[in-house]
């Protein structure tokens, strides 16, 4: 009955603790790729906000090719309109500015070829408007700036500016798509993320929520047992009480009756063992009678009235003796464990140690004979009746040494523990044992186990279950046969009277 | 030993062998009083109180007692003989199997002038009786109505 919540409780705990455990591990699984994907989406992000940069870059270069290629251009109109040097300022510092942009250009735009070409068409254009600028120059310098006014309608150089114009328009254009289709990407990625993340969390939340499930459940179950457990318990005590309650008052009715019974016996057998002797003495004068009168009349002497009167009655009558005698010893071991049984009981309390001590001084001679030592372990004091539990404890140990195996020195020990409101004293020895089917047996009136070879009635043991009882205390032996005994005497910590 | 009539000794014993070994014994001792065997409380009492020859009207007694008897207990008698006025200086030997120490505390209270227990063993049980009966035979037993 006590066994079986914990047969079924164990499996679903087992269960339950692989369910925790996996939910546990997919958690953590959740966990991490979140933190990975955080990372990649981190890396992600870096990227592409320098690729932004980058576009932006060449998106300022562009423009700043544009814009000097329109300056240069007006500087040029300027010139040949005024001849003021002050233009020439302008074409020496596009000279510098436009070639180091266009650098700069071609290796930022390296990875698309479409744009590579571009450039290398915007410095064919501007090599073709620098020759043509330096022989405008010559021309106006060297006076003839009508020629050179003739030509500026149909010059290379205008039509370098018109295609630079527009080449820098396609390359901007190109920039801008690039641009868009970044940030596509970049929102498309933030959107993967952010799906991401939301499918971490719901399986996060999923898993917090199934293990605090599980614990809540885990806890119930736990608490249920506890609460069982604590029933089963107070139930146990009870059960004991009521048992012990039980064996008392049958005790006290036994006790009663072995009273009775004893002195009701004792009538009888004074009777038998009178008459027997009467009998005896009745036989002595007729011998006596007979020896006379065969002395006078030696021929009436008869050889079966001899062997009747000197052998056979004598022998029934010594039989009838040593029988009433064994009955008498018989019902005076009753008396004997019926008054043990009246005496009143006064509940005091023990040292239990120094009592275990005067024992074991008491018997120190007999074990000391028998080759046994005795150990006292650890002893909890009590509240109970010294006299009772001296005999119960005294009758033990000297059981244990009085059945010892023969070749192996008797170890008795002494020990108890607290168990609830009770006290359990063990009194363990390595004797001979005791076999299985007589574990109960031992404790009847007049029954003995094993070889029949030391000396006793078989009284001991049943005067100390009689004890024990009345103690509101049981007593059971665990045996191996040539291995040793353990008698277990369980007490209520504190004795009340109850007679 | 002013006192001419003779001793009458009671004995109440149900069984029957008990009373016949006790008076065994006593003639044994020496005793040759008259002894009167009262087998149950009963008729015991009858003539302790009531028969014309018997204690309380006429003629000195020693009582016999048994404790276990078929109809009542011998502490009853024993009540009866000490609060009778003229029975109660009577001399009552308890003898009996009980060797309860509250049960012989009882009869002494109540006026038991001796208790014996019944030994099992019969040398000792013989003996008994015959030191009783050596007892008896220097005892002196007053006469009913003694003092009135």
């Amino acid at each position: 009955m006590t066994s079986e919540p914990t047969d079924t409780a164990r499996p679903a705990t087992g269960l339950r603790m692989h369910i925790l455990v996996g939910l546990l591990a997919l958690g953590l699984l959740a966990l991490a790729s979140a933190v990975g994907v955080a990372i990649w989406a981190q890396q992600r992000a870096a990227q592409n906000g320098a690729r932004v940069e980058h576009t932006l870059a060449v998106q300022e270069l562009i423009q700043r090719v544009a814009t000097y290629s329109e300056r240069v251009e007006t500087a040029r109109r300027g010139y040949l309109l005024s001849a003021e040097p002050r233009f020439l300022a302008v074409f020496d510092r596009s000279a510098t500015v436009l070639p180091a942009a266009l650098a700069r250009l071609e290796t930022l735009t390296r990875d698309n070829p479409a744009q590579r070409r571009r450039v290398a068409a915007l410095r064919q254009l501007d090599d073709v408007r620098t020759a043509d600028l330096v022989r405008t120059v010559a021309l106006v310098r060297s006076g003839q700036r009508a020629v050179a006014m003739t030509g500026f309608a149909s010059d290379p150089a205008t039509d370098a500016t018109f295609r630079t114009r527009a080449i820098a328009a396609e390359m901007l254009a190109e920039e801008r798509r690039l641009l868009a289709a970044r940030n596509a990407e970049q929102q498309r990625s933030l959107w993967v993320l952010n799906a991401v993340f939301a499918l971490v969390a719901v399986l996060l939340l999923a898993v917090v929520a199934g293990v605090a499930m599980i614990l809540l459940r885990y806890t119930r179950a736990l608490s249920a047992t506890g609460r069982q457990l604590a029933r089963l318990n107070s139930d146990l005590e009870g059960v004991v009480s009521e048992r012990t309650a039980e064996l008392q008052r049958a005790n006290a009715e036994i006790q009663r009756f072995a009273y009775i019974v004893s002195h009701d016996l004792r009538s009888p057998l004074v009777n038998v063992m009178g008459f027997t002797a009467e009998l005896d003495a009745a036989r002595k004068t007729i011998a006596d009678h007979l020896a006379k009168e065969f002395e006078r009349d030696p021929d009436s002497r008869s050889p079966e009235v001899m062997l009747a009167v000197e052998e056979d009655l004598p022998e029934a009558i010594g039989f009838i003796r040593t029988s009433t005698q064994k009955m008498d010893r018989l019902i005076n071991a009753i008396l004997r464990l019926s008054r043990e049984g009246r005496r009143r009981l006064t509940p005091e309390p023990l040292a239990m140690r120094a009592l275990v001590g005067d024992i074991a001084a008491t018997l120190h001679q007999r074990a000391a004979d028998a080759g046994a030592t005795i150990e006292v372990g650890d002893m909890p004091d009590i509240v109970s009746d010294r006299v009772a539990i001296e005999q119960i404890l005294s009758n033990l140990v000297e059981n244990a040494i009085k059945y010892g195996k023969p070749g192996r020195p008797t170890i008795v020990r002494v020990e108890g523990r607290r168990i609830g409101t009770r006290i359990a004293y063990d009194v363990i020895d390595n004797g001979r044992g005791i076999e299985p089917r007589d574990h109960e047996r031992i404790f009847e009136l007049f029954r003995r186990s094993g070889a029949q070879d030391r000396p006793g009635e078989g009284i001991g043991l049943a005067h100390v279950r009689a004890l024990a009882y009345r103690l509101g205390g049981l007593i059971e032996v665990t045996s191996t046969l040539d291995e040793g005994s353990t008698f277990r005497l369980s007490l209520p910590h504190t004795l009340t009277q109850t007679e | 030993m002013t006192n001419q009539q003779p001793v009458n000794i009671v004995m109440v014993e149900d069984d029957e062998g008990h009373a016949r070994l006790i008076e065994k014994n006593i003639r044994r001792a020496g005793i040759s009083n008259t002894i009167r065997h009262f087998t149950d409380g009963t008729t015991a009492l009858d003539y302790l109180f009531h028969a014309p020859e018997g204690p309380a009207i006429n003629g000195p007694a020693l009582v016999l007692l048994d404790l276990n008897l078929p109809d009542m207990s011998g502490i009853d008698i024993l009540g009866r003989i000490k609060g009778h006025e003229r029975l109660k200086r009577t001399p009552v030997v308890v003898l009996t199997t009980t060797d309860d120490k509250v049960e012989i505390q009882r009869c002494y209270d109540l006026g038991c002038n001796v208790y014996i227990t019944k030994p099992v063993n019969y040398e000792s049980f013989a003996d008994a009786i015959r030191q009783l009966g050596l007892f008896l035979s220097v005892m002196q037993v007053p006469e009913a109505g003694d003092g009135d």
